[in-house]
């Protein structure tokens, strides 16, 4: 296993490494890359950027500092003390500050180690002295042999770097990930976001803390709010994190040990003349990150490394005779299969425009299901009503007899209705396996389950093949096969498809159609969004009509695309009256 | 004027058009109908620079437009009244309109182009103060056309001007059509999804079905061909 | 307590408000325009204060002249800065990506900045020594230092100067224009690279500005911008991120704020209060008072 490489190499080098003051380099080193992984736990992979992660790094330090002071309680157990204060604050700051977006989050991140910045000064604690145990130093983590120090932090460097790893590869990790690249579309496939988020960000308060802790102890001996509470502690965590590369168990590690010795080297050598040229050294490196590699090194290299070779992946893939792949149509026809969801009286208004009016239709079970309207009809509405994100005014949406009206989304999902956007958000440093993972994560199990479970859906749809492969350099047809395999890696019963077919070749829209009718073989039902009708003619077994949020028509394609309103909805009331509806079937043929 | 050969753009992987080519001459008034991701809008970005294209030639009056960025274009007197009308809703309606005249070449004209534009439409003139997102829907797209005129452009490009109106602002925004074509010298490319309104408005007209020309014509034998409604509807 | 001491500190707050409000009308500037968190916001302000000062005890300027002088020389660093560092960064093409990575290139100019000026010049605070720093206006029963009143009034004037700008200017349409709404701006001919590097120097000018009028009564150090950035944000999301107007009443709002915690907290504790209130904000309406968008996910 790598890490235990990493480990071992940082080990050799504890014992290597003979100067006090290239130990104290050390277990800096250490440390700065626990609080950078710490810091990815919840900035990294969930994607919500914390400036105020040294509120945990500074309350690890007062509480074992405090406790230690105060009561002689060993800093071996204070930490457990930290590590609990801080998982607290974790979860009083988190419930709150979840609900805000983007900057906003980390705005308001930063304000906390402010105030605990200037409480601490005013309650007396401006500088709180380590008190000397020379009985029994080890009992007080106060060791004389610096290279305890440096053992001691590439434990909890361990220890981080093994719960990342835990973290990464569970259901997790991959939850995560999904909510950094689309929050919404997370939901949609069973993610409980909020959860994920509190959970992820109490993990990253734990290493925090600990860091802190032991900074205080190898460090500083005199702990002052602005040691641990101030701007250079998470300038530091930030550099580290973001030079090496966020979202990685390897980025921090690379970010510390290149960042680290540089600073402390300069400070050291020049601090006395140049004060402040860590400050620079950092603001420098930050700068140079993100004219030239905003990813960070690691991924920069990675993609350098490996895009050479997976790039290679053909574009052009024969489109496979239709007759080979494509499903028998089903006997039974529509108007006699049992109902899965049954749709009633939808009204929905956004601003004072009724997105949706009184929209009634139910969904039959093994059917294709085609939604079509011209632009502005409510379609994606529709859906995203049906999905749970968005609630009625009036009318209800039942599922197997039970109403499922105003449900979460992540529920929604584990009730059986898949979803795929118009807009795909793939991970792009995920393989096409891992991406359809996250899907596959909703039904819970294992992460072999998972894999199983994923392997099938991309089988399914044709792109076995593509398994190991980075999604960044795959046709738009390819992407949508994945976006639809990772629906169907969910287990539902019934997929919503908001424009599956947009924007593809002639070709690509035959292979996602025989897509689609294999989908619905392996007893998945499908309700399709699109605008181009053309190809929901020939897919679709029924079609329902909406145009300014009101439902027009319903019924087979060939009926639906005679009928006056529909034309009239289509190409106006002036149309209809030139060329009127036709009158002879045979006109019709496509 | 306006010269398109073979342009495909594709945009975060989706192909929006393949291999469309057409042309506008000097004074004519073309029109480009189509269902909803037929590309209508794409094109129209395509020329006025928002989107680059991956394959073919933009030429306007012989110029090479692809290396213009879009502001550039702008100022060589194409003026792009986009969908959805993107006023600038936090600036009044007269803020709005002096803007549509920020290009060099219409800056001198600015106060003869403002009293055109509110004698064009006069509900303007009332709520020139006001703020542009207060404005109604037929009010915004009244607004977004002055704009438009206000950079006293050579080509005029419209992106479905009837989009999410009611019946009747829609007739009036096509008959202040109709009349800005037949009070000043300009050449018109409109993009509409109602067909017969604006087919009978213009000189010639292409037909778009998922990104690419199906039909093109004089509007009166457009007008008259029942593949038309195919195009739409796929039956 | 009486009336007359609690106008005093509503009077204080507000007039220390109206520099307040002037720092952060660049900020929001910068933001309306860029959608950019400018974090160096704070240490160009700090860069202003030693202008002036330099201004002040070298060529003899007041300073309340010297803050107008610093416009222009920070107002074409902007422009250079915008050009060769924050243009260039694109994020990898991704619009969300490129602003928080022009957000991390911001933070990382003000780590250059704050510590490049420690490292040049001395971190020993250093003040401006006017006649009316220290003198005070009676009126009635409220004492008015004259330097921060002399400050409020040149930052109101700075701040109508703005707005005239904004409101009768083509190139501050064109600003606004580019903030409402990029694409349709670039119909219209206009420029929106460009006026994102004019939205910058305007933006840095304006702080630069507000830290010379800042420096009539406060020490100029290299680490003053800590005590202000935290402000600034607070009096722009208050008044609602973009609106230019809001950061000039959230300004205001968080001179009251400041000056009335001291009412209820020891002097020490004064800006918890202005950080609770902060949160407070993004809690509760995050959008502000005039805010045209709260950002969604």
């Amino acid at each position: 296993m790598p890490i235990l490489a990493v480990v071992a190499v940082g080990f050799v080098l504890s014992f290597v490494v003979t100067e006090r003051y290239h130990h104290r380099v050390l277990t800096l080193v250490f440390l700065w890359a626990t609080m950078g992984l710490a810091w990815n736990i919840i900035s990294g992979y969930a994607g919500q950027i914390s400036f105020g992660h040294q509120a945990f790094f500074g309350i690890g330090a007062y509480v074992t500092v405090l406790l230690a002071a105060k009561l002689k309680l060993t800093p071996w157990l204070g930490m457990l003390g930290g590590v609990g204060v801080a998982v607290l604050a974790a979860v009083l700051i988190g419930t709150p500050t979840f609900r805000l977006a983007g900057i906003y989050f980390g705005l308001a991140t930063l304000a906390y180690p402010l105030i605990f910045r200037i409480v601490m000064d005013y309650l007396g604690y401006q500088e709180v002295a380590i008190p000397m145990m020379r009985e029994q130093p080890g009992l007080f983590m106060q060791f004389t042999e610096p290279r305890a120090f440096d053992l001691l932090a590439l434990g909890i460097l361990a220890a981080t770097l093994v719960m990342s790893r835990l973290i990464e590869t569970s259901r997790l990790g991959y939850s995560l990930r999904a909510i950094k690249e689309n929050e919404q579309a997370a939901e949609a496939m069973g993610v409980d976001s909020f959860r994920c988020k509190m959970i992820a960000y109490m993990l990253s308060a734990a290493p925090a803390a600990v860091a802190g802790a032991v900074y205080a102890h190898a460090i500083l001996f005199v702990v002052t709010p602005e040691a641990v509470f101030g701007v250079l502690v998470i300038v530091q965590t930030l550099t580290v994190c973001l030079v090496g590369g966020a979202g990685t168990l390897w980025g921090p590690i690379i970010g510390a040990a290149i960042m680290i010795p540089v600073s402390e080297i300069l400070d050291t050598t020049m601090g006395d003349r140049l004060p402040g040229i860590q400050g620079v050294v950092y603001g420098a490196a930050l700068m140079a990150v993100m004219m030239y590699a905003p990813e960070g090194l690691y991924w920069r290299v990675r993609s350098m490394l490996l895009g050479r070779t997976r790039r290679q992946v053909s574009a052009v893939r024969p489109v496979p005779a239709a007759a080979e792949v494509d499903a028998p149509a089903p006997t039974v026809p529509a108007a006699a299969r049992p109902v899965l969801m049954d749709v009633r009286g939808i009204s929905k208004a956004f601003l004072g425009l009724q997105a949706l009016s009184d929209v009634s239709f139910d969904v039959r079970e093994g059917e294709i299901l085609g939604i079509i309207g011209p632009n502005g009809a409510g379609k994606t509405t529709l859906f995203n009503v049906l999905n749970g994100f968005l609630l009625p005014e009036r009318g209800e949406v039942h599922w197997l007899g039970k109403s499922i009206t105003g449900l979460q989304p992540h529920v929604v999902c584990r009730l059986g209705i898949g979803r795929t956007f118009q807009v795909m958000r793939l991970f792009p440093h995920l393989t096409v396996l891992e991406n359809v993972m996250v899907g596959a994560f909703a039904h819970g199990g294992s992460p072999d389950h998972a894999r199983a479970s994923s392997l099938a859906a991309l089988d399914l749809v044709g792109l076995a093949d593509r398994a190991d492969v980075v999604p960044t350099g795959l046709t738009t047809l390819d992407l949508r096969l994945m976006e639809l395999a990772r629906c169907l890696a969910t287990r539902p019963r019934l997929i919503l498809l908001d424009e599956p077919l947009a924007g593809l070749s002639t070709d690509g829209v035959e292979l996602m159609a025989v897509m689609i009718r294999r989908a619905r073989s392996a007893a998945v039902t499908v309700a399709i969004i699109e605008h181009t009708i053309h190809a929901l003619v020939k897919l679709a077994d029924r079609l329902v009509v909406l145009d300014q949020g009101r439902r027009l028509a319903e019924g087979l394609p060939g009926e639906v695309t005679r009928t006056p309103a529909v034309i009239e909805a289509y190409l106006g009331t002036r149309w209809l009256s030139r060329h009127g509806a036709p009158q002879h079937a045979e006109d019709l043929r496509p | 004027m306006l010269k398109i050969s073979g342009l495909s753009v594709a945009y975060g992987g989706l192909h929006a058009l393949e291999d469309v080519s057409l042309e506008v001459a000097e004074g004519e008034f073309v029109t480009i109908v189509g269902p909803n991701g037929a590309g209508k809008t794409t094109l129209m970005r395509a020329i006025s620079g928002a989107v680059r294209g991956t394959a073919g030639r933009l030429e306007f009056r012989g110029r090479d437009l692809t290396p213009l960025p879009a502001h550039q274009r702008a100022a060589l007197g194409i003026a792009h009244v986009p969908e959805g009308r993107r006023i600038f809703s936090s600036l009044s309606v007269l803020e709005n309109l002096e803007l549509g005249s920020y290009r060099r070449a219409a800056r001198a004209q600015r106060a003869e182009g403002l009293e055109a534009v509110l004698a064009l439409f006069p509900v303007l003139r009332e709520r020139r103060q006001q703020l542009a997102g207060s404005l109604s829907g037929g009010e915004q797209q009244m607004v977004a056309l002055g704009r438009g005129l206000m950079a006293q452009p050579d080509l005029l490009l419209l992106d479905e001007p009837s989009q999410g109106l009611g019946p009747r602002v829609v007739e009036q925004i096509f008959e202040t059509i109709d009349r800005i074509r037949k009070s000043r010298r300009l050449t018109i490319l409109l993009v509409e999804q109602r067909v017969v309104e604006a087919l009978e408005l213009c000189d010639r007209g292409y037909v778009l079905e998922t990104g690419r020309v199906a039909l093109e014509g004089a509007h009166d034998a457009l007008l008259a061909d029942p593949r038309v409604q195919r195009a739409y509807l796929g039956a | 307590m009486v009336a007359s001491e609690l106008t005093q500190y509503v009077v204080t707050g507000l007039l220390v408000g109206g520099v307040y409000a002037l720092m952060s009308i660049g900020l929001a500037l910068i933001f309306g325009v860029m959608r950019v968190v400018n974090f160096a916001q704070g240490d160009f302000m700090m860069l202003g204060m030693y202008l002036t000062y330099y201004y002040a005890v070298v060529l003899g300027i007041d300073p309340l002249v010297g803050a107008l002088v610093t416009i222009p020389p920070f107002f074409v660093v902007g422009l250079v800065l915008h050009r060769v560092f924050l243009a260039r960064v694109t994020g990898g093409g991704d619009p969300n990506r490129e602003m928080d990575a022009q957000l991390i290139l911001t933070l990382g100019m003000s780590l250059i900045i704050t510590n490049a000026t420690t490292m040049i010049l001395s971190p020993m605070p250093r003040a401006i020594r006017t006649a009316y720093a220290t003198q005070a206006f009676a009126v009635g029963p409220l004492l008015l230092n004259q330097a921060r009143t002399y400050a409020f009034f040149m930052a109101l004037c700075l701040a109508a100067a703005v707005y005239v700008f904004l409101t009768r200017t083509d190139l501050g349409k064109a600003l606004r224009a580019a903030a409402d709404d990029p694409e349709a701006a670039s119909y219209q001919g206009i420029n929106v690279r460009a006026m994102h590097g004019v939205a910058f120097g305007v933006g840095i000018a304006l702080v630069a500005a507000a830290g010379g009028l800042l420096a009539t009564y406060y020490p100029i150090e290299p680490n003053v911008a800590v005590n202000f950035i935290v402000l600034m944000f607070v009096a722009v999301v208050l008044g609602g991120l973009g609106s230019i107007p809001g950061a000039f009443v959230g300004g205001l709002a968080i001179g009251l704020v400041q000056s009335l915690t001291l009412l209820v907290l020891p002097l020490q504790l004064q800006n918890v209060g202005v950080f609770v209130a902060f949160l407070l904000v993004l809690y509760v309406r995050p959008q502000g008072l005039f805010g045209r968008r709260a950002r969604t996910v």
